[in-house]
């Protein structure tokens, strides 16, 4: 699911390599939380043990699983077992993340989804094991059955944010764009600032866009801009953001004139603010002009930005394909 | 009597103003109890669909187009009035049962009964045993001077005339404190603060499973009732109009990001 990820990325940026760093540094972490739960034991309540420092063993669990120590991972959990109980549903979850990732064929992974079975017939509202339950069937390629499921999850728990951007995902990786919207905006309900989602909503309808004719798809461009426009108003210096606005607008500019020569004689349906086409000219320069800034700004202080260069690059190729065309 | 201008003191225990003997401050830790998460979905569903309204209701400006928003206030509403989200929808809009006409009523009442009594003698043998516990010793020095009106108020529980009434007794600061810090806690940590019993419930959000919006023995039927007419008055406007121009005037005016 996409919390299993995305702890990881949050901390570390995005790259695998931040993971291999973060990965070895598995002994440290791993031998210094023993000491804070000495500490706790020898002066009671002064020294209350830290809740960052079982978030960190949980993002190191990740961390090492993605990496392949499986080992450390093991021992991660088992710390957090200690601590939680066996029982506790985090923990049971976290467990199951790690034998599905430590299994090596597909029987194995079936044991697994027995296993969660038995789970949830014990407990029907273990939300970890639920949701690790469809990350499961998704990987075992059953997306429709995956999508059902947690259909019903979201039924029962709608304010889950989470749960709806992974059912957003999923319903994108089987082309069904209008329920992705759908589950993003449900999300953006939730958490009304995360320019993140505000972004990946613009993206879905740009996605979209792609493939439906040509006034709908400026319908689309439309509603995704502003969406892009959003999700920069929040931060300022979100690539991924001014990217997807730049890669909007101009399609929009494109789609606008093939219209325009297209339907010459019949009156223009207008449409709200986008009837001018001036704003949307000043957008995409705008754009264009904070991509370039960002960029530059990035790629001078490369130490800072190690974690996002995938996302550096790509900005430089949009950057040159426009300059050359 | 007491003498005029001559500040009375009492002979102390030099051992009291030893600060290592001095127990260490207790820490106000009320224990918290999370509220009992969900037992199956139908239940978490219940709870929760109430906030998606109040979600819906509180963020729909900031996110959703017209159509978006026309779109999910129906549902919403509907399935609010029809009752779709509730644990058991055939006990809708049945009163909860009379109490005295039933004998499992009868059997709560006196389940009732009993565990107030069970609350009373503890109360009352607390109260005599702090009577006789606080009683009869001084405990702090006011730093002010006070009238001699303040004597019963300040000094219950020691009989002594001439005592200074800046001297408060045990028993008066053990009552003062019981009745006067109650609505000083309101005052300075606001209503739902954590020396507030009747807050403590409240506190400690577990995400997602363990929040309830309902109170113990509220119809969430009735909350939904009432969700549905605020959703139904509500008025769509989107911040999401016009947000092209504001990006562009907002950059235009800071270029130095």
């Amino acid at each position: 699911m996409t919390q299993n990820t995305s702890y990881a990325q949050f901390e570390n940026g995005p790259g695998l390599i931040a993971t291999f760093h973060h990965a070895q540094k598995a002994p440290i972490i791993l031998r210094r939380q023993p000491h804070t739960e000495k500490g706790l034991s020898s002066s009671l309540g002064d020294n209350l043990p830290e809740p960052e420092n079982y978030g960190e063993l949980e993002q190191l669990m990740f961390s090492c699983l993605q990496s392949g120590d499986d080992k450390s991972a093991l021992l991660c959990i088992e710390q957090l077992s200690s601590r939680f109980g066996v029982f506790d549903a985090k923990v049971a979850g976290l467990r199951g993340l790690f034998e599905e990732a430590t299994a090596e064929s597909e029987p194995s992974l079936e044991e697994c989804l027995q296993k969660y079975d038995l789970a949830i017939s014990e407990n029907p509202v273990n939300l970890p094991i639920l949701k690790r339950r469809i990350a499961l069937l998704n990987s075992l390629s059953r997306p429709m059955e995956a999508i059902s499921n947690l259909n019903k999850l979201l039924e029962a728990v709608p304010t889950d944010a989470e749960a709806w951007c992974e059912l957003a995902y999923l319903y994108r990786s089987q082309g069904m764009s209008p329920q992705a919207v759908y589950c993003l905006e449900e999300a953006l309900l939730i958490v009304p600032y995360a320019w993140n989602i505000h972004a990946l909503l613009g993206e879905t309808l740009f996605s979209s866009a792609l493939l439906s004719d040509l006034n709908e798809s400026c319908q689309l461009l439309e509603r995704s801009i502003r969406y892009f426009c959003r999700s920069v108003e929040l931060c300022t210096d979100y690539l991924r953001g001014f990217y997807g606005l730049l890669m909007a607008t101009s399609l929009l500019g494109e789609k606008r004139l093939q219209n325009h020569s297209k339907d010459h004689l019949s009156p223009q349906r207008s449409s709200s603010w986008t009837s001018t086409n001036f704003t949307l000219d000043e957008l995409t320069l705008f754009a264009r002009k904070r991509l370039d800034d960002i960029v530059r700004h990035r790629s001078s202080h490369y130490q800072l930005w190690k974690g996002d260069q995938g996302d550096l690059i790509a900005a430089k190729e949009l950057l040159r394909g426009i300059d050359s065309s | 009597m007491a003498l005029q201008g001559v500040e009375q003191t009492i002979l102390r225990d030099p051992a009291l103003f030893d600060p290592n003997r001095h127990p260490p401050p207790l820490r106000h830790r009320p224990h918290e109890q999370p509220p009992k998460p969900a037992s199956t979905l139908a239940e978490s569903r219940e709870r929760l669909a109430l906030i998606r309204g109040v979600n819906l209701r509180n963020n729909a400006h900031a996110v959703l187009s017209k159509e978006s928003f026309e779109m999910r206030k129906t549902y919403l509403v509907s399935a609010y009035q029809s009752g779709a989200f509730l644990k058991n929808p055939d006990q809708r809009g049945q009163p909860p049962a009379n109490p005295m006409t039933d004998p499992a009523g009868m059997e709560a009442m006196m389940g009732m009964m009993k565990g107030n009594m069970m609350m009373m003698i503890p109360q009352t043998l607390i109260m005599s045993w702090i009577n006789a516990f606080f009683s009869g010793f001084v405990i702090l020095k006011l730093p002010f001077p006070l009238t001699i009106r303040f004597k019963s108020m300040l000094q219950s529980g020691v009989m002594t005339r001439d005592l200074d009434v800046r001297w408060v007794s045990s028993l008066s600061w053990y009552f003062l404190n019981l009745f006067g810090l109650q609505s000083v806690f309101g005052f300075i940590l606001g209503s739902d603060n954590a020396a507030n019993h009747m807050a403590q419930q409240m506190s400690s959000m577990n995400p997602a499973a363990g929040i309830n919006p309902f109170q113990p023995g509220q119809d969430p039927d009735k909350l939904y009732q009432s969700e549905a007419e605020n959703l139904e008055v509500m008025e769509h406007f989107c911040i999401l109009d016009g947000v092209p121009e504001r990006v562009l005037r907002h950059y235009a005016d800071h270029k130095s990001y």
